[in-house]
């Protein structure tokens, strides 16, 4: 996007600022990008609900910058940045609704709901050939749907299937003409049948997402499907898109650092996966309904699946309600130290979702998280345990947020002028919170890690011993690199096959440290709830007590 | 003077609408016609074709998705015979393994009710647009169906709880306007006594999902009759409705309204204005609290903090100080508070 600033009035001192904005659902966040020290820093941000007037936001930006801008500007700083050019993007207004019918719940149906969700799509209504009702009960489901489109998929690709045309016969029969368009993505030797249902022009043929019994191909429907819901939803306005803004921006910074990069973007109704390779190859999954104000969350078995994981005593029914009030009013903030403890263990849940049905790398080597609740959590130490906890990422990791809610208009440029941006702003964009350690497996009544921290001009820390269940944290300040001598239990993985037991991983620190977390993955609890709740509170203050360094080795 | 607002009625598929654009309507009117589908019939055709099964296709004049009339032939073969229709329906499927075609009959025609008043200004495909004259009222959540009928306030005070035993027959095909909750107990008496609907200040999530159970466990059964809608104004937990809304429910009390459960709308109509509210408040501004531990109480912004401090919670906000109306003066993050004004400005 490219903006021009207004022209500079005579002999009068101006500043060089441009805006980056995320108008979200729920919250704006705002960076401001400004000269300083003749290099280019976000020099302020601020965050405040939609609802609030623009003019507010000019003024708290301005508010920060007052104390620090150059005395020429300062009492005209609100209207510089009022007149300043401005990356924005924005939460889709609406989601795209698509009505889905299929062979089986499990296999057909699973593989297509999996590819519209990861496009953006929400299933407002499912039908399978296995679904357990009455033919006439799906049929009157589907016709009081309100959808943009229908999708159609089921019949492997070899054998065909009776199945198949018989749920496509009653989503045509439910769809009963109109505009709406039809995706067929089921066998392909059926398309022709299928075809005969509907007027013609109406069916779009999309590769099997389920060709066979033990294959699995989302790919072409995923991408099919992103581009129906530009045309149907957002016309030609994608890169606008704070979802797709995000994912563009992780892809170039995974690629610009040669790293493995994983961004999770936990907004108010959105929530968006993004994972690149090194050559920024970026897999995306974008979930219209997968925020704060998940209807999964309240559903029923869902304040109680929550309230589980809480490290504090709160009864089921006050979840289920704060829940439901963090649906009603998502530009309000947990007020309560209760009320915090629900969101950040909805958050956790939802992480935990996201990364269960996101594309996963072969490892992760920098997982940053974006959104209100991560990027702005009270404690850094928070952050990097919503983060850890929810995702589980296997192997030696290191951790950044995503304060000021940048990555997302950044993603919003030209192509080559995120990289330039990524560059410039490199400094301010990410907030480390420093490295992890996190471990699979582990056995009773032994150590799953001992790891020895040797710093660069500082005495050695460690070994630091790690047993199943426990993690510590150990201090390494933003800007410290070390060096981590790694010796692992042989029932201990990292994620990926090694053969030897020693490794040497060099990490750098930030905010919180380093976090040796040998808790397995996924995270196993007791059942007993006194017992679960002494575990989960342990390790809350093993992330949040003040970082001491444990005993020091040889140099 | 109430500015008409725009409501889109979402129409089952199948709906032939009746209602032409530019017509007033009622909220009883009827707007269209709509035959839903019955439990499908097995209508074999290859047999009486003396064909085989996995010929049926080629027998067949219709296909899966076609509507099709009593007598309608379905499949022929030249010169020989046809198999005709045995009632009026939609073609579901045809079997290659049984040679027969799977018909839903239609069941008995149905009226489409909008339950609004207004002015049709567009009939699209799937809904029909209505300009409706009348305060509307969109609260945080809902439940059940499209409704409509006569506004009671069932409750002295906004704060009290609306009880199982203040619902009696005078209460049939009204809209009850309840207090801060109203348990289970409550919503399924009020729905047993034809109770039309009932808004409410705050419920328990857990009350409400026990009514819905409640109701979806009859409707399995068979046997539920009527439809019954509830608005939630303020939020989830037991949380009174603003004074001033109640106020204004009060003076309103007789006048008709409309309630839409799931989208969590109310229309009443020829209404004064309804009480407003702002996202941004400013000090002077009455102001009404979302989040515990203050949630659902009213009181004056009287200051705003300087800088960012620390909620309860930790977070860093921008905090106001308001006087809530039982005299306590708290700090309160200024994203949990709205301005509640009165259609004059005050």
């Amino acid at each position: 996007m490219t903006t021009q600033a207004p022209a500079r009035e005579q002999g009068r001192a101006t500043a060089e600022l441009s805006l980056l904005v995320d108008i979200g659902s729920a919250w704006t966040k705002a960076a401001v990008v400004g000269r300083a020290l003749g290099r280019w820093r976000i020099v302020a941000h601020a965050a405040q609900p939609s609802a609030w007037d623009e003019d507010e936001l000019i003024a708290t930006l301005a508010g920060r910058l007052a104390g620090a801008a150059d005395a020429r500007v300062s009492r005209r700083i609100a209207a510089l940045l009022a007149d300043a050019p401005r990356i924005a993007v924005h939460t889709p207004a609406r989601p795209g609704r698509i009505a889905l019918g299929a062979v089986s719940s499990e296999l057909s149906g699973q593989a297509a709901r999996r590819a519209a969700e990861a496009a953006g799509w929400v299933v407002v209504e499912a039908v399978t050939v296995d679904d357990g009702r009455p033919v006439v009960e799906r049929l009157s489901a589907l016709q009081s749907a309100e959808v943009d489109a229908w999708l159609i998929a089921g019949g492997f690709d070899e054998e065909g299937g009776e199945g198949a045309l018989e749920v496509a016969g009653l989503v045509a029969a439910a769809r009963g003409g109109g505009r709406s368009p039809v995706v067929w993505a089921g066998s392909a030797g059926l398309t022709e049948r299928v075809a005969a249902f509907f007027e013609p022009g109406v069916l779009r043929t999309v590769a099997n997402p389920r060709p066979s019994a033990d294959r699995e191909n989302l790919l072409p429907l995923r991408r099919y499907l992103d581009g129906l819901i530009e045309r149907l939803v957002e016309r030609g306005a994608a890169r606008q898109l704070a979802p797709i803004g995000f994912v563009r921006a992780v892809a170039e910074l995974a690629r610009a650092s040669r790293l493995r990069v994983v961004g999770v973007d936990l907004g108010a109704r959105y929530a968006t996966w993004a994972s690149a390779d090194e050559n920024g190859m970026a897999e995306s999954r974008v979930v219209a309904l997968g925020g704060l104000a998940a209807p999964m969350l309240t559903a029923p078995g869902g304040p109680q699946r929550i309230a589980r994981t809480l490290p504090v005593a709160i009864d089921e029914l006050a979840v289920a309600d704060a829940l439901q009030n963090l649906r009603a009013r998502p530009g309000s903030i947990p007020q309560t130290e209760e009320e915090l403890a629900v969101v950040h263990g909805a958050a956790r849940h939802l992480l935990a979702e996201l990364a269960a049905n996101g594309p996963q790398p072969r490892g992760i080597d920098l997982l940053i998280g974006s959104g209100r609740t991560i990027g702005s959590a009270p404690l850094p130490a928070q952050a990097m345990q919503l983060l850890l906890d929810g995702i589980r990422p296997v192997g030696i990791v290191q951790v950044a947020i995503d304060p000021a809610g940048a990555l997302g208009p950044l993603g919003a440029l030209r192509d080559d002028e995120i990289v330039e941006g990524l560059g410039t702003l490199r400094d301010d964009l990410l907030t480390p919170l420093g490295a992890a350690v996190v471990c699979r497996g582990g056995r009773t009544g032994h150590l799953s890690m001992r790891v020895t921290v040797h710093r660069v001009g500082w005495r050695s820390l460690g070994p630091i011993e790690v047993r199943p269940g426990q993690l510590e944290v150990v201090p390494l300040p933003r800007g410290q690199v070390a060096e981590l001598e790694i010796e692992l239990d042989p029932g201990v993985s990292l994620g990926a096959p090694r053969r030897t037991r020693r490794l040497h991983a060099s990490v750098s620190g930030g905010a919180v440290g380093v976090v040796l977390d040998a808790r397995d993955a996924p995270l196993i609890l007791p059942r007993r709830s006194d017992d679960r709740r002494a575990v989960l509170s342990a390790w809350r203050d093993t992330f949040q007590r003040e970082v001491r360094p444990p005993a020091e080795g040889a140099a | 003077m109430i500015e008409a607002s725009l409501h889109r009625i979402h129409l089952p598929r199948g709906t032939i609408v009746s209602a032409q654009v530019g017509a007033e309507i009622k909220p009883d009117e009827v707007i269209g016609l709509r035959r839903g589908a019955m439990a499908p019939v097995r209508v074999p055709v290859t047999r009486p074709l003396h064909r085989q099964p996995g010929e049926i296709e080629e027998l067949l004049v219709v296909k899966p998705g076609d509507r099709v009339e009593a007598e309608q032939p379905l499949a022929l073969v030249e010169g020989g015979g046809v198999v005709l229709a045995p009632v009026a329906g939609l073609v579901l499927a045809a079997s290659g393994r049984d040679g027969t075609l799977l018909l839903a009959p239609l069941a008995a025609e149905e009226s489409v009710i909008g339950h609004v008043r207004g002015r049709v200004r567009a009939v699209e495909e799937g809904s029909l647009v209505i300009e409706v004259p009348a305060a509307r009222l969109q609260g945080v959540g809902g439940s059940g169906e499209a409704v409509h009928g006569e506004l009671v306030v069932g409750v002295p005070n906004p704060g009290d709880e609306l009880r199982a035993a203040a619902i009696d027959a005078g209460a049939t095909g009204k809209i009850l306007v309840g207090g801060s909750r109203a348990s289970a107990e409550t919503l399924t008496r009020a729905r047993a006594m034809g109770v039309a609907g009932i808004v409410l200040g705050g419920v328990l999530d857990k009350e409400l999902r026990d009514f819905e159970a409640i109701q979806r466990r009859r409707r399995e059964a068979g046997g539920m009759t009527g439809a019954f809608g509830i608005l939630l104004v303020e939020g989830f937990g037991k949380v009174g409705i603003d004074p001033q809304l109640f106020a204004w429910f009060r003076t309103h009390a007789g006048r008709v309204a409309s309630l839409f459960g799931a989208d969590g709308l109310l229309y009443v109509y020829d209404a004064a204005p309804l009480p407003t509210r702002r996202a941004l408040a400013r000090v002077g501004d009455r102001v009404i609290a979302h989040r515990r531990p203050f949630q659902g109480r009213g009181g004056v912004l009287v200051g705003m903090l300087e800088d960012l401090h620390a909620a309860q919670s930790g977070i860093p906000a921008r905090m106001a100080l308001v006087r809530f109306e039982d005299g306590r003066l708290a700090p309160v993050p200024l994203a949990n508070i709205e301005a509640t004004v009165l259609p004059e400005g005050r």
